[in-house]
């Protein structure tokens, strides 16, 4: 799409502040003034030769409003779009979330710290274990076990983590291609991202809502088998990919909706607040994994994938590399994986073997009072992050000593993504949104919580 | 409260130190009243002399505490957590759990904090690797024995022993011997049961009868462990403050036949009021859930009933759901069946009626029911001004259930059933009336109109079938009762008023002090509050419109609080001392049930 020049004068002026008075007055908040005012009497005095002169006025059109959305069949994510379009110009927008808000910070003052789990695999929803993890650290750097974690148990974690990042980024790349015309890599890819959940099915009982991980581990060890699965998986997936890539990166219509639009720089970047695939887009390599190495990142070998102008395809390949990298960390920690146990042995934070709690009073009482009072955690604060399918995924949590968070909040990584699609948008065509939108991967589980 | 009764020398000891110790903080809920009516033997407001006070090094922290307190209670003045399982800041102390064992520099052996007066410069270590060794033993020991009941015990969810074993020792068992069994559900007496092998011998039951109740019914019999507690010999546990034993009880030896298996501890919700029993107004917490009402808890108030209430008191909570009036009803009066109508129907029909017989200056009798709140009492004393104001002749009773002066005695049981009696002598006025009096008025004919705010006579239920013709007479009678009875059948208009669980508001006790109802549960069908009934009727009259006292029933409060203490001054006459009473009550802040789950509170 050729909306650079209108785009630019249209960024300026709007760039994240409330436009003034005045300038709604004058009609400069839309751009408006800036174009060549057409004579009243044009038409009648045009004749051949004047008209190939005016070929570039645009005939100006009332501003009109209209919504995409809340349930619009192409934003994969519930989210009102409120546009002032002039034909198909977006001249102004108001992207309003919250159509998916579970009162996930509520809910959780009210549960106890394992009963938050089953919330978090709620929040991204395509990749619910990497939140399972994101929130056990949480808990568990406040209690100050992080460094006891069984190794196995660790291993176990980034590999779950992984596997959701692939099938994380499957979707969202399938989506978006299949948005801009390409239906054949959504299937594709998608039938990748079953196997991953077959996968995923088997260990934790779950497709989708795993609620897998626990504090001080995990619930249960890999079950039989499931290393060499996960191997014949990730071997047959790279031909998958490799064929879905072919398809999109030399094809013409692919790249001409996504070249060059929705482009940010790196400073604007940072300055939302951006993390993830959306920040390494614009050329900045920050990974929490590399930059924060948590549970044990820090002995796998990979790549942060950066991009160099920040536009929609900056976007959708550094996805689409992470995947590649994912794979690789996936190989590691397959081969190093050691054998052990996949839950701390602390009787203040695992829970004890049933066989004891149905015949010793000791661990029936351990068991009772984990269940009812949940899991005593210190009083205090924590911030802790993990990389998340999007991005920078922090979960702030206050505890008063009692088994339930007195507060938790979530610093979900496409709220904040989010909050920057009406700058993006702004001077692009009514069809930039939605692969722009499909890019910024808002997830309204997560963004909305 | 009475005092203790002899007892054993260790509790008398006990008893000594514990006087000496420091006062605890006075109730939230029912600040005192003045001076003259605070109850005799309460603790000295007054901060004891620099003198007295002596410093210990608690943890390595100097700690200043009054000399020879109690070391187990200084500690948890000061936020150090020791465990303990026997001890009971209202009871002696025998130290017999050994839970509480702490370090005391200079002494081999460990002591039991509950037993150890403080002395000056004394070193006390609550947290070495030898003190938190030996918590984590005498746990391993008491658990040794005990049964893995908690899916099927009433305790559990808020057991002392759940919390102390998770909070300090959390390991598994090395025993490997069977345990050693014990009878379970035996019948102590009316109310209770007792499951011997979960008993871990603290004997806090023992200690509540004999010192708070002053029956010595329960003992401990057998060695080692064999050990287990039983009723003496000839004797049931059948003391009128027996249910006490479950409150104290560590676990769940002890169940009430009426809570157990009924409700699990945590689904419960907490919200403090007050008894309607009788005129001692103990402080309870109500535990309700899915809008009934499980059981009634005390809750401390040591001006009051200190940290206990009677079996009866318990059952209280029972007339809330018991023969309920929960529409309102018309046309009734001779005996006639009345008509099921809308509340608002009824009230305009008792207010044109009240109306005109009002302005026709013929006598109507309003009656103060002592089993009502002081605010709905206050509402009717001030629509009893406008009803003066419009030529009405107004007579005022006050009455209330009958009195059980076989029921009296020095603990916390008082001959008078009504929550209330000092508010209704207060607010019916100086020339009101009693229950005797009223029936008199209505044989002679003397009233052409009644209306009473709660249907309570000092009847049996047969004896009121047989008195309820005299109302027949009558040309108004407007009765709003919480419960369905012959008089209300008799009565022209029959408004459903709410329970004292179902209202906020407060009662007057005997020892005047003002102490606040919380609403627990939703009145049930239509019934609304005997203040919002007045309030509704004297504004379908025109009696009263907008004033603060129609608002709300913190409004009601705010306003009779004003009202008494500016037309009452302070002095000796029976009513002024009621006044000064409510010169320092306080309304208190909102108080939304909390889930006992989160309540932290208990066990």
């Amino acid at each position: 799409m050729s909306t650079t020049t209108q785009s630019k004068t249209g960024m300026k002026k709007l760039a994240f502040g409330m436009p003034t008075p005045d300038e709604i007055a004058s009609g400069g908040v839309h751009g408006l003034s800036t174009r060549p005012k057409v004579p009243p009497d044009l038409m009648s005095k045009l004749n051949a030769a004047e008209l190939e002169e005016v070929e570039d006025i645009e005939l100006p059109t009332e501003p009109m409003t209209i919504n995409m959305g809340p349930s619009h069949p192409a934003t994969h994510g519930t989210v009102r779009i409120v546009l002032t379009i002039d034909g198909e110009t977006v001249r102004d927008s108001d992207v309003q979330v919250g159509y998916l808000h579970r009162c996930f910070e509520k809910e959780a003052e009210h549960a106890t710290y394992t009963q938050v789990f089953p919330y978090t695999d709620r929040l991204n929803y395509v990749s619910p274990l990497l939140n399972n993890v994101g929130f056990a650290l949480a808990v568990e750097k406040l209690i100050g076990i992080v460094d006891r974690l069984p190794e196995r148990a660790q291993y176990i974690r980034v590999i779950v983590g992984e596997i959701s990042r692939i099938t994380d980024h499957l979707t969202c790349l399938g989506a978006s291609a299949m948005e801009v015309g390409g239906f054949t890599p959504f299937l594709w890819m998608i039938k990748v991202r079953e196997w991953l959940w077959e996968l995923l099915e088997e260990l934790t009982g779950a497709r989708l809502t795993h609620s897998y991980v626990r504090i001080g581990g995990v619930s249960q060890d890999l079950p039989e088998h499931f290393i060499d699965k996960l191997r014949a998986t990730l071997h047959k997936s790279t031909s998958v990919l490799t064929e879905c890539e072919s398809l999109l990166v030399k094809n013409r219509i692919f790249r001409d909706r996504m070249d060059g639009v929705a482009a940010i720089s790196a400073e604007d970047a940072i300055g939302l607040g951006w993390t993830g695939p959306c920040l390494r887009s614009t050329g900045v390599p920050y990974d929490v994994r590399k930059d924060h190495p948590y549970l044990v990142y820090d002995r796998f070998e990979f790549d942060v994938p950066v991009g160099s102008v920040g536009d929609n395809y900056d976007r959708f390949a550094v996805r689409l590399e992470e995947i590649r990298q994912s794979m690789r960390i996936l190989d590691q920690a397959m081969t190093q994986i050691p054998a052990g146990p996949v839950l701390l042995d602390d009787p203040r934070v695992a829970m004890p073997a049933k066989n004891a709690v149905y015949n010793t009073i000791e661990s029936m009482i351990g068991h009772f009072k984990l269940i009812i009072d949940g899991i005593k955690v210190p009083a205090g604060e924590v911030y802790s992050y993990t990389e998340g399918g999007n991005g920078e995924l922090g979960f702030y949590i206050v505890s008063d000593g009692t088994g339930r968070p007195y507060r938790c909040h979530v610093r979900s990584p496409s709220f904040i993504a989010t909050q920057s699609m009406s700058k993006l948008i702004l001077g692009a065509g009514i069809a930039d949104i939605i692969p722009t939108f499909g890019m910024i991967n808002m997830i309204g589980g997560e963004c909305d919580r | 409260m009475a005092e203790t009764p002899p007892s054993p020398i260790k509790s008398s000891i006990a008893a000594a130190l514990r006087e000496t110790a420091t006062p605890p903080s006075p109730p939230p809920a029912a600040p005192p009243a003045a001076a003259s009516a605070a109850p005799a033997g309460s603790a000295p407001s007054s901060a004891p002399p620099p003198s007295e006070l002596v410093t210990i090094k608690l943890d390595g922290r100097d700690v200043q505490a009054k000399k020879g307190a109690n070391l187990l209670e200084v500690c948890l003045a000061n936020g150090v957590d020791v465990s303990y399982f026997c001890y009971h800041p209202g009871l002696s102390s025998p130290a017999v759990c050994r839970q509480c064992l702490v370090e005391v520099v200079g002494q081999p052996k460990l002591v039991p904090a509950c037993f150890t007066p403080i002395a000056d410069k004394m070193e006390v270590n609550t947290a070495t690797p030898r003190v938190l060794s030996i918590r984590r033993q005498i746990l391993e020991f008491t658990l040794v024995n005990h049964p893995v009941d908690c899916p099927i015990c009433d305790k559990a969810g808020e057991c002392t022993l759940q919390k102390q074993y998770q909070d300090w020792d959390h390991e598994g068992s090395r025993s490997s011997i069977p345990k050693v069994h014990k009878p379970k559900m035996q019948d102590l007496g009316p109310h209770i049961v007792l499951d011997a092998e979960r008993c871990i011998l603290c004997t806090r039951c023992i200690r509540v009868c004999d010192e708070v109740a002053g029956e010595k019914q329960l003992t401990m019999a057998w060695r080692g462990d064999r050990e287990q507690l039983t009723v003496a010999p000839g004797h049931k546990l059948d003391n009128p403050y027996s249910i006490n034993t479950v409150d104290v009880c560590p676990v769940g030896a002890l169940t009430s036949k009426d809570f157990r298996f009924t409700m699990r501890a945590w689904e419960l919700f907490t919200t403090p009021s007050v008894c309607p029993g009788c005129a001692t107004g103990c402080n309870v917490e109500v535990h309700h859930a899915q809008g009934e009402i499980w059981r009634l808890v005390p809750r401390e108030n040591l001006q009051v009933n200190k940290y206990w209430m009677c079996d009866e008191g318990r059952f209280t909570y029972k007339d809330v759901r018991h023969k309920r009036l929960t529409s309102a009803r018309i046309g009734g009066g001779r005996g006639q069946p009345a008509q099921i109508t809308s509340l608002d129907k009824a009230v305009t029909f008792a207010a044109e009626r009240l109306e005109k017989l009002a302005s026709s200056g013929a006598s109507i009798g309003l009656v103060y029911s002592a089993q009502t709140t002081n605010e709905a009492l206050f509402a009717l004393s001030q629509v009893a001004q406008k009803l003066i104001a419009r030529g009405a002749n107004i007579r005022s009773y006050v009455t209330g259930t009958a009195s059980k002066p076989e029921r009296a005695d020095k603990i916390l049981r008082s001959a008078d059933t009504n929550p209330n009696t000092a508010g209704a002598t207060l607010f019916a006025g100086a020339g009101a009336s009693d229950a005797g009096a009223l029936l008199a008025d209505l044989k002679a004919g003397k009233l052409k109109g009644l209306w009473m705010v709660g249907a309570d006579l000092p009847l049996a239920e047969q004896a009121l079938a047989d008195t309820a013709p005299i109302v027949d007479g009558l040309e108004l009678f407007i009765c709003q009762a919480v419960s369905d009875s012959a008089l209300l059948r008799r009565a022209h208009v029959q408004l459903p008023a709410a329970a004292w669980a179902e209202v906020d508001g407060s009662f007057t006790n005997n020892k005047n002090l003002v102490q606040r109802l919380r609403k627990s549960v939703a009145p049930q069908g239509d019934a609304r509050s005997h203040l919002e009934l007045i309030s509704q009727i004297a504004k379908k009259a025109n009696l009263a419109s907008g004033e603060k006292w129609q608002v709300s029933a913190r409004q009601a409060f705010l306003q009779m609080v004003s009202v008494v203490s500016s037309s009452l001054p302070v002095g000796a006459d029976p009513a002024q001392v009621v006044a000064a009473g409510f010169a320092s009550a306080e309304w208190g802040k909102e108080f939304l049930p909390v889930q006992l789950r989160f309540a932290n509170s208990r066990g």
